[in-house]
């Protein structure tokens, strides 16, 4: 397999100590061919970004993406390769924002200069900054990796030559997701532009001037890279994707909705997956689904590694399907987010899903529905009952919905979450949001669930096709519900069937887990409630993997217990690291709501991080190349890598008219936003603090002196 | 006005409205360091009540702010309030909305009047030991690393800068008596604890 690109490579580097990948990757600039539609028009040098200095415009390097996803049953060894590209005469820096799978444990990245391999090692995020920086100016070739959200992360290489390729190489570890009987793989392959709320201005009464509060988007900048304009531009940052895939049982059906691919039967329980056209643009995930044959009904899946003297456990069980009993009444909130992100494709996916889950409503149900952008509305001032009249009037109001502005999602959240009778246990309350997520604001929304989800539970839908997994994933653990993905429109229908049967099914409640063996260290510490089909996950560090795990909780209102006997678990690669990435999570999340004062979740995470080395929001990965390469005197100019807008996004709908601006790289109107509200406020504005009342004072003083002036005269007069 | 300064009555009604004015004014400039020294009063009382509860105390009925801690400098002693809205610092230090507090990694910053209680900072030099006793009860030492004056919007102070520091802001220069556009910052950081 090797399908070419026009990107050439000007001196192929004798890559005889290099592994096969990393050859392969370098076979595929180094051979010139026909141009496909994934990659630019020849001629197309038009990704011209500024110096930093403003002075001469550069090229930014080109970038090609190779993942190759290993599925070992329920755990999944990702290695992507970036190839950095400079086509300059000049020495470059090359920045470039890209996913990760939200739970993605990132434990190594490796640089390859020609056939040199620098091994990067994990250190403190300052520190990791500082070497890097240090590299950078002595004219070495250095990579730097560092997460901005648990899966946004910004790849930085410094110094690559005139003509030169380095290649960037990262490896991840994560859990296979698994709902009902089908298991899937999601790769997301852009980061969607994200909104930036603004920070609320406090205005200082009679002092005339302004505060501003807390920005709920501090790093704004770094993750808001440029993007491409699509009318003009082809899209860029081609990616290749193989999958292998070991199932662990028999394979029944196997497809990707989301890309044509191609499938090589290896076995019963082995597939070979690859892309059927070869190279594709990175603009929307790349998800995969199999199910096990229907004869095998894999309830159980429990592993265990032993690292150093620990062992850990992974286990997955669905508990058996309670039956549906009499369905007590509901009171469903849907919320549907009509952003300009959500322009195109996605809003059609969504209006499709919202009416059709506005079907699925019983008579003795009640429900609202609210919209927002930067704005909100709601169809009705509180939930009504469901009938015909309301349906269609809600069907009206929803069809009727266009996507534009911004996104400001707390208020929405918000007004969803307020309950008007909290107290009611006759009733179940749900709110069920329908958005792509594509905000920057996460923690702020996360702790509002946590303060005000009460006795809702919180069903995320994600739309579209790069939507942001991890305000999904975790918004919808907080608030107690589950996520459902709708990637294209052909899958609205079956996923909001599932989402209605989670929605309608008993709830297993109270579950715990005892080991029989002590000094067990369980994530998560408390176990979710789970719906119809979804398994319960949960890893532990044991001193020894022996004994028995025993589960139990209750299944709409009956008990049900499980044991597991852990000595029979077969070895899974990996598991400890799941673990350690779980545990971080954890500790992430007792931050976000206050459960542990920044500095203890801060210190937790950071041992956490060293002990396994695993990259999080404070340990980055740094590789640097010993001897300086870059010829004193020359310059290093730096590019940050524009990206595509992901598919089915209207780039008019999210930054305005693109006729607005000149240049072929239009800055985001996001970005924009950010920019402006920096250039305004770089750092914490100090109100007023001079009172007048000394001229008071002196003025009150003068006109008294006077007045009682005037009345002498007076009298002598 | 000299034809109505001539007549007597003109006189008198001239004369009663300089000093209604006069009084009018020097009771409101009066009224101002006044209101900061009895609201201190009041202040010391509710974070006492603070510190020994747990729970936030209104220093009285109709405040639309909290006590969230004393500040130690230059040998006096301050509550400070939640938010540097005008309102709040009439009464004394404001917390700076969008800071951290006091301690955590950061910059928390305070901004308080310069002719009523940061006219203290004329006094803070560099090794001076500012000590903030927040509402958990925690007490916190920062040393006074310098100071410096800028612009109310350019005050190159970030929340989120690494470290745990400490900035005071009042306005500049101290002995004027109009309003003005700077600021001056005193910085400090905090001690290493024993």
């Amino acid at each position: 397999m090797t399908p070419s690109l026009t990107l050439g490579l000007r001196k192929p580097p004798r890559g005889a100590r290099l592994d096969p990948l990393v050859l392969g990757l370098l076979t595929l600039f180094a051979i010139p061919g026909a141009s496909r539609a994934a990659t630019p028009p020849p001629g197309s040098g038009e990704l011209v970004l500024r110096g930093p200095d403003g002075t001469a415009p550069v090229d930014a390097p080109r970038l090609m993406t190779d993942v190759t996803v290993d599925v070992s049953g329920p755990t999944a060894r990702a290695v992507v390769t970036q190839a950095f590209r400079n086509t300059t005469k000049e020495w470059v820096e090359g920045t470039y924002v890209y996913p990760l799978p939200e739970d993605a444990a990132v434990d190594s990245m490796k640089l390859v200069i020609g056939e040199r391999i620098v091994v990067a090692d994990i250190r403190e995020r300052a520190q990791a900054k500082r070497d890097y920086e240090a590299a950078k100016s002595e004219g070495k070739t250095a990579a730097l990796t560092e997460q901005e959200r648990p899966n946004v992360f910004t790849n930085a290489v410094a110094n690559i030559g005139p003509g030169e390729t380095v290649l960037v190489r990262i490896e991840y570890q994560q859990t296979v997701r698994h709902t009902g009987d089908r298991y899937s793989l999601r790769v997301p392959l852009v980061v969607a532009p994200r909104y930036n709320p603004a920070p609320p201005v406090v205005n200082l009464v009679g002092e005339g001037t302004t505060t501003a509060a807390a920005d709920p988007v501090p790093d704004g900048q770094r993750i808001t890279p440029p993007v491409l304009v699509s009318a003009k531009h082809a899209p860029v940052n081609p990616v290749t994707v193989n999958v292998t895939l070991k199932a662990g049982f028999d394979i029944g059906a196997l497809r990707s909705d989301t890309h044509k691919v191609k499938i090589e039967e290896t076995g019963p329980q082995s597939r070979s997956i690859s892309l059927a056209d070869g190279p594709v643009p990175a603009d929307s995930d790349f998800e995969l689904v199999w199910k096990p044959t229907p004869s095998v009904t894999p309830a159980v899946g429990l592993f265990r590694e032993h690292v150093g003297n620990e062992a850990y456990v992974l286990v997955a069980v669905t508990p058996p399907e309670g039956k549906v009993g009499p369905r007590s009444p509901r009171d469903v909130t849907f919320v549907i987010d009509n952003s300009g992100s959500m322009g195109g494709t996605s809003i059609r996916q969504a209006k499709a899903g919202l009416l059709a889950a506005l079907d699925r409503l019983g008579p003795a149900d009640r429900f609202n529905v609210i919209r927002f952008d930067h704005t909100m509305d709601s169809v009705f001032p509180a939930s009504v009952p469901t009938d015909q009249a309301h349906l269609d009037r809600a069907k009206a109001y929803v069809a009727a919905l266009e996507a534009s502005g911004g996104t400001e999602m707390l208020a929405p959240l918000q007004a969803a979450l307020k309950d008007a009778s909290a107290e009611d246990t006759s009733t179940i309350r749900q709110v069920v949001f329908l958005t792509d997520g594509a905000i920057g604001n996460e923690d702020q929304i996360f702790s509002a669930i946590a303060a005000g989800r009460g006795r809702s539970r919180l069903f995320m839908v994600g739309i579209g096709s790069a939507p942001n997994g991890h305000l999904m994933q975790h918004a919808a653990e907080l608030g107690r519900g589950s996520y459902t993905q709708i990637s294209t429109i052909d899958q609205v229908a079956e996923r909001t069937r599932e989402l209605f049967s989670k929605l309608e099914s008993p709830v297993v409640t109270d579950l715990t887990a005892t080991f029989s063996e002590g000094g067990a260290d369980v994530t998560p510490d408390l176990l979710p409630d789970l719906y119809r089909g979804e398994p319960l996950i949960l890893s532990a560090k044991l001193p020894r993997a022996g004994g028995t795990l025993t589960l139990s909780g209750r299944i709409g209102d009956k008990p049900w217990t499980q044991t597991l006997d852990l000595s029979s678990a077969p070895e899974g690669a990996g598991i400890s690291k799941a673990w350690a990435r779980a545990k971080i999570g954890d500790a992430e999340t007792a931050r976000i709501t206050g459960k542990m004062s920044p500095d203890a979740a801060d210190a937790a995470i950071l041992k956490l991080a060293l002990g396994h080395k695993l990259m999080t929001r404070l340990t980055s990965l740094v590789a640097i190349d010993a001897t300086p390469r870059r010829p004193a005197g020359a310059r290093l100019t730096s590019a940050e890598l524009p990206l595509n807008l992901p598919a089915g996004w209207d780039f008019e709908k999210v930054f305005g008219p693109a006729g607005e601006r000149a240049g072929p790289i239009a800055p985001p109107k996001v970005q924009r936003r950010t920019e402006l509200r920096r250039a305004a406020a770089p750092a914490v504005t100090l109100p007023q603090t001079a009172t007048d009342f000394e001229i008071r004072l002196w003025l009150g003083l003068t006109l008294l002196g006077l007045g009682l002036l005037v009345a002498r005269t007076r009298r002598f007069a | 006005m000299r034809a109505l300064l001539q007549g007597k009555t003109g006189r008198a009604a001239a004369a009663a409205l300089l000093i209604v004015c006069g009084l009018a004014l020097t009771a409101q400039g009066a009224w101002i360091p006044a209101k900061a020294i009895l609201a201190q009063v009041l202040l010391e009382r509710a974070f006492a009540e603070t510190l020994a509860s747990g729970h936030p105390q209104k220093p009285w009925p109709w405040a639309d702010t909290v006590p969230v801690a004393r500040l130690t400098l230059g040998g006096e002693s301050y509550i400070a309030l939640a938010g540097s809205s005008g309102q709040a610092l009439a009464f004394g230090p404001g917390h700076v909305e969008g800071t951290p507090q006091a301690g955590e990694p950061g910059t928390a910053v305070y901004a308080a009047h310069r002719d009523t209680q940061f006219a203290v900072l004329r006094s803070l030099m560099p090794g001076d030991p500012v000590t903030v006793t927040r509402s958990d009860g925690t007490t916190v030492t920062f040393r006074v690393t310098g100071r410096r004056v800028a612009r109310w919007d350019a005050s190159g102070l970030d929340p989120q800068a690494p470290g745990r520091h400490l900035a005071l802001s009042t306005c500049w220069p101290l002995d004027a008596v109009t309003q003005g556009p700077l600021r001056l910052i005193v910085e400090a950081e905090r001690m290493e604890q024993p």
